[in-house]
């Protein structure tokens, strides 16, 4: 049993916890570039540079003195968002849909004080949100509008889009969708919906949550196949580029769709995770190996891009990613 | 395979080899025994020469226990009396001699020999020296009747053999069993051919003499059975023999379980001059040791393992520390394996470790129990100061106070009903209990408190295996007498980094993917 199905995983190329560490994570990923993504105000400040769009920062408080400009910075009708710099997982993030009766209202509806938010800064600055416990920085910035077109699959929260990418070629893709269950947060582990989307054309196609295959969202109970995220090049070049910006090999890139400013790079990811093989039933394997192989040809962003949807649209035309059986 | 998987590999290699290297030494040669609380039989050898001086110059010779044999003897002692002793190697075997003289002995004079050993077993091999150290020789070089009838009686054997194997045991058994195809006429043969040695002697000289001439290298080795304590103990002979590089040992009406060998060749074993009425007698007793001590003795060459890979010559309050210590690793060992090959979550990296620990001084189940309820007050409390919203290393500092108040009201209660608990938590370690609670509160936080209570509890599952790997009697022996499997455990766990398969748990996970 236990060896039948190792046998099967390793067919569909599923690559386990170990395997991302070693093979991509540690091979790929020098430690002295491990900065330009851990601390996401660099990685801001780096794709600024190069022009990827990323949410407008209305401040950073670094220590008690930085506190008291915390009320000029919360001055946004449409909301902020509260994150640490090094968080990691979507911890100790705090979005603000805005002002509510002299206090400020949260995304999930609840009304907080200013003391709370203090109190939320406080703990971010003290380090109980970074890797290692080390202090930390506060960023507020710009809250997303998210696109309408993921509306009737998603619930409360902001949906966005995981990008796998091998050497600055995109290899596999998942929209994350927030329910009532992860309280309106994308991070699969709460709960979020997890979508496979097909890197040749952006459709989404098979979904999971809790690494269970599900078709219809579970709080909307609308299909969550067949959805056309829009700006599909755009979101792909970004992903593509972030390479050039950052030189880490194996990247998880986080895009998320504005309303009204397009797609927008939310953070990268030096370890993604790998549930996304469940979301697009299939293995990572054997996409890895043919990014591997467009990455040899050092192309620019555009082209690797182009080189990585054909490779993904000739695939999927001779091997459909493994269905369920009819009796299974 | 990458160079860095090569790399990983070679060290790996080179840590176990090590590991085990000097693990086998004190297992194989040193005989250190693997079960804790091990016993040995030590003999204690006692050669007493008595003898009346005759006011001349004296000289009593004996032969010690000889020192090629790879065996343990130990606390050579001699008892002089007035006589000067000297010590001798023979030249060409590897006999050691002590020789006792006195210029004008008189009356009744004692003379003793002690040692320790436990002996070999019949198949300990034969020194490397004696390998092929002899050339073919015929005997009876001044009678030449007798080598005419050993030549024909040995070209008989030889006729008779298909190889040196057939051969020495065909003429093992002619010489000590009379089974001759011929009857009687073998028989005689062996007759005329047998020395005036005394009757065991002279068949192992003919066997010798016989293989000797074949290019068999052979010798007769004296020695006693090490089978029961007595006084006036038999000294035995056999015969040795080296075929193909094998160890061969030959001994007349059977073998011994136990033996020690104590010198070659055909000579008596004590030898005097200028003395009267020579009484020589060998004793024998046993004595039960712990093995352990036995092995630490195992003489000069062994000093460097002894020394270094032992903890023995430490100050004893050292080493109960060290006896603690080093079974740490067996629980990481254990922890790595539980990580990374069944895919076990817990709260933080080395915590369970770390608790498992702390249970040595709870014993499990109370640890279990006390550990639970502690962290149950911990995280109620935990959630209350989330309310004040105070800073963390505060908040931190507040959860270390009540979990050290808890244990103080534990101990008070426990104190009437039952002291054992009450003395044991005194040494919980409260700022682990601290840690787990603020990563199990962030994670309940965060996540679900179901992720929480699941890593909690496989946080607990995992102390407790740890904790009964750590205290296994076996375990604690092992790595306190052998602190070289340091080593080996470094090599697995350096093989177990580069393990890049799927774990247990990943198997359930991606069930989906497996049909």
């Amino acid at each position: 049993m236990v060896f039948r199905s190792i046998a099967a995983l390793k067919r569909n190329g599923v690559i386990g916890i170990n395997e991302r560490n070693i093979r991509y994570v540690n091979h790929l990923n020098p430690r002295k570039l491990l900065y330009t993504v851990d601390d996401k105000l660099v990685t801001k400040q780096l794709a600024e540079k190069v022009g990827i769009p990323t949410p407008e920062l209305y401040g950073v408080i670094s220590d008690a003195r930085d506190m008291r400009r915390l009320p000029d910075m919360m001055q946004h009708a449409g909301g902020f968002v509260i994150k640490p710099a090094q968080g990691s997982q979507g911890k100790g993030i705090m979005v603000i849909d805005g002002p509510l009766k002299g206090g400020w209202r949260l995304a999930n509806g609840r009304r907080v004080e200013i003391d709370e938010i203090r109190f939320q800064i406080n703990n971010i600055l003290s380090g109980m949100y970074s890797l290692g416990g080390q202090p930390d920085k506060a960023l507020i910035e710009y809250r997303v509008k998210f696109d309408d077109v993921f509306g009737a699959i998603s619930f409360k929260g902001v949906p966005d889009i995981r990008v796998i990418v091998l050497k600055g070629v995109p290899a596999f893709a998942m929209l994350r969708l927030p329910t009532a269950e992860s309280d309106g947060k994308a991070n699969l582990h709460r709960g979020g919906v997890g979508v496979g989307v097909d890197i040749a054309t952006g459709q989404t196609q098979l979904a999971m949550q809790f690494d269970q295959l599900i078709e219809l969202h579970p709080d909307t109970a609308h299909p969550l196949n067949g959805v056309q995220t829009p700006h599909w090049d755009d979101i792909l070049l970004m992903a593509a580029r972030s390479y050039d910006v950052t030189g880490l090999g194996y990247v998880g890139v986080d895009v998320v769709l504005d309303r009204e400013k397009g797609p927008m790079l939310l953070e990268l990811n030096a370890r993604p995770g790998i549930s996304i093989q469940i979301a697009n039933r299939k293995g990572l394997r054997f996409a890895l190996d043919r990014a591997e192989a467009i990455a040899q040809k050092n192309l620019n962003a555009p082209a690797r891009v182009a080189e990585a949807k054909k490779a993904a649209g000739e695939h999927d035309a001779d091997a459909a990613p493994c269905e369920p059986d009819a009796n299974g | 395979m990458t160079s860095s998987m090569r790399r990983a590999w070679v060290l790996a290699a080179i840590l176990i080899a090590l590991g085990l290297g000097v693990f086998l030494i004190k297992t194989v040669r040193m005989h250190f025994p693997l079960a804790p609380n091990a016993v040995a039989t030590i003999w204690d050898y006692e050669v007493y020469l008595e003898f009346d001086g005759r006011d001349e110059p004296a000289r009593v010779e004996i032969y010690l226990p000889a020192n090629d044999v790879k065996r343990i003897f130990s606390q050579e002692e001699f008892y002089n009396g007035p006589f000067g002793l000297s010590l001798t190697d023979e030249a060409g075997t590897a006999n050691r001699k002590a020789t006792w003289t006195y210029r004008f002995p008189s009356n009744k004079k004692v003379l003793r020999f002690t040692a320790q050993t436990i002996g070999e077993t019949p198949s300990t091999p034969l020194p490397e020296t004696f390998t092929g150290s002899e050339t073919e020789e015929l005997p009876f070089e001044e009678d030449n009747l007798k080598r005419q009838a050993f030549i024909v009686w040995a070209a008989d054997m030889r006729r008779r053999s298909a190889d040196d194997k057939s051969f020495a045991d065909l003429t093992l058994a002619e010489i000590f069993e009379g089974r001759g195809p011929g009857g009687d006429k073998s028989a005689d043969e062996i007759a005329v051919l047998l020395g005036d040695l005394p009757a065991p002697l002279a068949r192992l000289e003919l066997a010798r003499q016989t293989f000797q001439a074949q290019g068999i290298p052979a010798r007769i080795a004296n020695g006693v059975y090490l089978a029961e304590a007595r006084r006036r103990v038999e000294l035995r002979h056999w015969l040795e023999y080296h075929l193909d590089g094998d160890s061969f040992r030959y001994f007349p009406g059977g073998a011994p379980t136990r033996l020690f060998t104590l010198w070659y060749g055909a000579d008596d074993l004590v030898a005097d001059s200028g003395v009267d009425e020579m009484e020589y007698q060998i004793s024998l007793q046993a004595r039960r040791n712990a093995a352990i001590d036995v092995a630490r003795n195992a003489g000069p060459e062994y000093d460097f393992i002894n020394h270094w890979f032992s903890f023995n010559d430490l100050p004893l309050t050292t080493q109960l520390v060290y006896k603690v210590l080093v079974t740490i690793p067996v629980g990481i060992l254990i922890l790595v394996f539980l990580r990374q090959f069944i895919g076990f979550k817990t709260l933080g990296t080395f915590m369970p470790v770390l608790i498992g620990i702390a249970f040595r001084e709870t014993a499990l189940v109370n640890g279990l129990i006390l550990f639970t309820a502690l962290i149950a007050l911990g995280l109620g409390v935990r959630f209350y100061l989330e309310r004040l919203q105070l800073l963390l290393v505060p908040r931190l500092a507040v959860v270390v106070v009540f979990i050290v108040m808890s244990m103080a009201v534990i101990t008070i209660a426990m104190s009437n009903a039952n002291q054992a608990i009450g003395l044991s938590i005194s040494l919980f370690p409260m700022v682990i209990l601290t840690m787990t609670i603020e990563r199990m509160s962030i994670v309940w936080e965060e996540q679900s408190a179901g992720e929480a209570i699941k890593q909690g509890a496989g946080s607990m599952a995992v102390a407790a295996i740890t904790y009964l790997a750590m205290t296994n009697a076996q375990v604690e022996y092992m790595m306190y007498q052998f602190p070289e499997l340091l080593l080996v455990i470094m090599g697995l766990c350096v093989l177990m980094g580069r393990y890049t398969g799927l774990r247990l748990s990943e198997l359930w996970r991606f069930r989906e993917l497996a049909r």
